[in-house]
């Protein structure tokens, strides 16, 4: 079993079978590009990665671990904990219009520490008294004052890995779509999730901005990525593994060379046949 | 003697129970609505159908209906004591007034784009972080303009607390029409214009606020 195992997922929208038995390992470090037509299932498979969706069957195990079965319901609390393994950059960004760069990175980040801290002190809180509680409510504050700090620190240095730096300030609305998925990869970066997902992270761009997300892209090699791209020549270029997934199955799946130049499928050579076609337009 | 003076303090006195039914509307109507709304989305079916058959009932009467019936209802229905007047007033104007606003949240939340929650979501924020950290700002931005509205139409609905007789600014003005003298009816014009206009202005300022986020 590898670092990411997904075993059986399956997924119904009213009656249609959406993902129909999905099953593949990801291994630590390594890059998986997610291919295929319109409608066969991919962002379906990214969002019940991502607890977005529950799937009607299906387990992932992560690191040797049972992270999620579908049979069980988990508590928002546990749910909040497994959902943090999981990244996802969305077609469309989906920033938080009103706050700036730099605070989109920080929200969810800050949040969390502010529920640790307050988790963490809790007990003994209960059990102090008087002097005691107030020393530890002074404790408290600091202890969420310097994580403060290091999300700060954090979230500046992923604006500059990002390119956006001079950006900080600035509010969704006043950055072009290539930087506002910028930022939005590093609002999920903040998390330091194990697994990130991309879903065509690109697609929702003019084509002179694309080239600036994907070079973002790029430079995140050495971390666990699963991306959905209709790039082909990019998802050839970063992928160690790619799956070729319609109608709800994964038709084939290999090195992006077995794929991309020797497909066996005949629905795998269809599809890149049309967006060699397409992309010579 | 009917001074202008006299005519002014007495209205001003009146418009005293105008205002107090007007800030006592909003200050539980608002949270009231935003309850009403919860319910009329619950998942839960029964919860929901309530709600919006509530909502339904509430804003297809006339206020002046509703007012009749929480003043008189218990005592006619039940033979017990009801609400005194002004409670009354109030009572009928926060439950009519909440379903109002509840349909003005409901098409706010629906509103914003459920890939604002679902950004929250992935990052692992709770229910209610989501609500009071994503969509509440996103929703007051979109809901201003249409509560400035009713709460506009709220200022000239307290006149009907006259309906059970409390002595709101109309009624007192209604007096002085008893004794012949027109013109105070047509002077607390002013005061509306005045409390009106102060409001829009708030609004606006409210409004521009809010500029910076564009949705
Ligand atoms: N919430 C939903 N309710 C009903 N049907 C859905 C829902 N989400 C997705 N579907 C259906 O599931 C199928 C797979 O959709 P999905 O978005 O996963 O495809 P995709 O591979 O991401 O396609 P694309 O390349 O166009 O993004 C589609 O037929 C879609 O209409
Ligand atoms: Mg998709």
């Amino acid at each position: 079993m590898e670092f990411l195992h997904v075993e059986g997922f399956r997924k119904q929208f009213a009656g249609t079978e959406v993902l129909k038995d999905i099953n593949f390992d990801l291994p630590k470090g390594k890059i998986l590009a997610i291919i295929g037509p319109s409608g066969g299932g991919k962002t379906t498979l990214l969002r019940c990665l991502n607890f977005l969706e529950t799937p009607d069957e299906g387990k992932v195990y992560l690191d040797g671990e049972l992270l999620s079965d579908a049979k069980v319901s988990y508590s928002q609390k546990e749910r909040r904990e497994k959902q943090l393994k999981f990244g996802l950059v969305f077609q469309s960004f989906h920033l938080f219009p009103h706050l700036t760069a730099i605070e989109n990175i920080l929200l969810a980040p800050n949040l969390l520490a502010k529920d640790r801290v307050k988790e963490q002190f809790k007990e003994r809180k209960k059990a102090a008294k008087g002097a005691a509680r107030k020393t530890l409510k002074k404790e408290e504050k600091q202890a969420l004052k310097k994580l403060s700090a290091e999300n700060k620190r954090h979230a500046e240095e992923l604006l500059n890995q990002v390119g956006l730096s001079e950006k900080r300030d600035s509010y969704p609305s006043q950055l072009s779509g290539g930087q506002q998925q910028r930022v939005a990869i590093a609002r999920a970066l903040a998390l330091s999730p194990e697994v990130l997902c991309f879903d065509e992270p690109t697609s929702a761009l003019d084509p002179e901005l694309t080239g600036e997300v994907l070079k973002v892209i790029r430079a995140l090699k050495g971390r666990t990525l699963i991306i959905v791209t209709h790039e082909m020549a990019f998802a050839r270029e970063v992928a160690d593994y790619v799956l070729f997934m319609t109608d709800g199955v994964i038709e084939e799946r290999g090195a992006p060379d077995e794929v991309f130049l020797h497909p066996q499928k005949e629905k795998t050579k269809a599809f890149l046949k049309h967006m060699e076609e397409y992309h010579d337009e | 003697m009917t001074s202008f003076w006299n005519v002014t303090l007495a209205l001003l006195e009146g418009f005293g129970s105008t205002c107090l039914i007007f800030a006592a509307t909003l200050v539980f109507a608002i949270p009231l609505g935003l309850l009403v709304t919860f319910g009329s989305m619950s998942r839960f079916r029964p919860l929901r159908w309530l709600m919006r058959t509530i909502v339904w009932v509430v804003r297809g009467t006339p206020l002046m209906l509703q007012l009749i019936a929480i003043f008189y209802g218990p005592a006619l229905l039940f033979g017990i004591d009801g609400f005194d007047r002004v409670p009354a007033v109030i009572v009928a104007f926060v439950i009519n007034y909440a379903c109002y606003f509840s349909e003005i949240y409901r098409a706010g939340i629906e509103g914003v784009p459920r890939g604002q929650a679902e950004a929250g979501q992935v990052l692992g924020l709770k229910k209610s972080q989501v609500f009071f950290h994503i969509t509440l700002i996103q929703l007051i931005k979109r809901i201003v303009p249409p509560m400035s509205n009713e709460i506009i139409t709220l200022v000239k609905d307290t006149s009907l607390a006259r309906i059970i007789s409390v002595t709101e600014i109309i009624l007192v003005a209604q007096e002085y029409t008893r004794q012949g003298l027109i013109w105070p009816l047509f002077y607390t014009g002013v005061f509306y214009l005045l409390f009106v206009g102060v409001l829009t202005l708030l609004f606006r300022h409210t409004e521009k606020k809010l500029e910076y986020i564009k949705i």
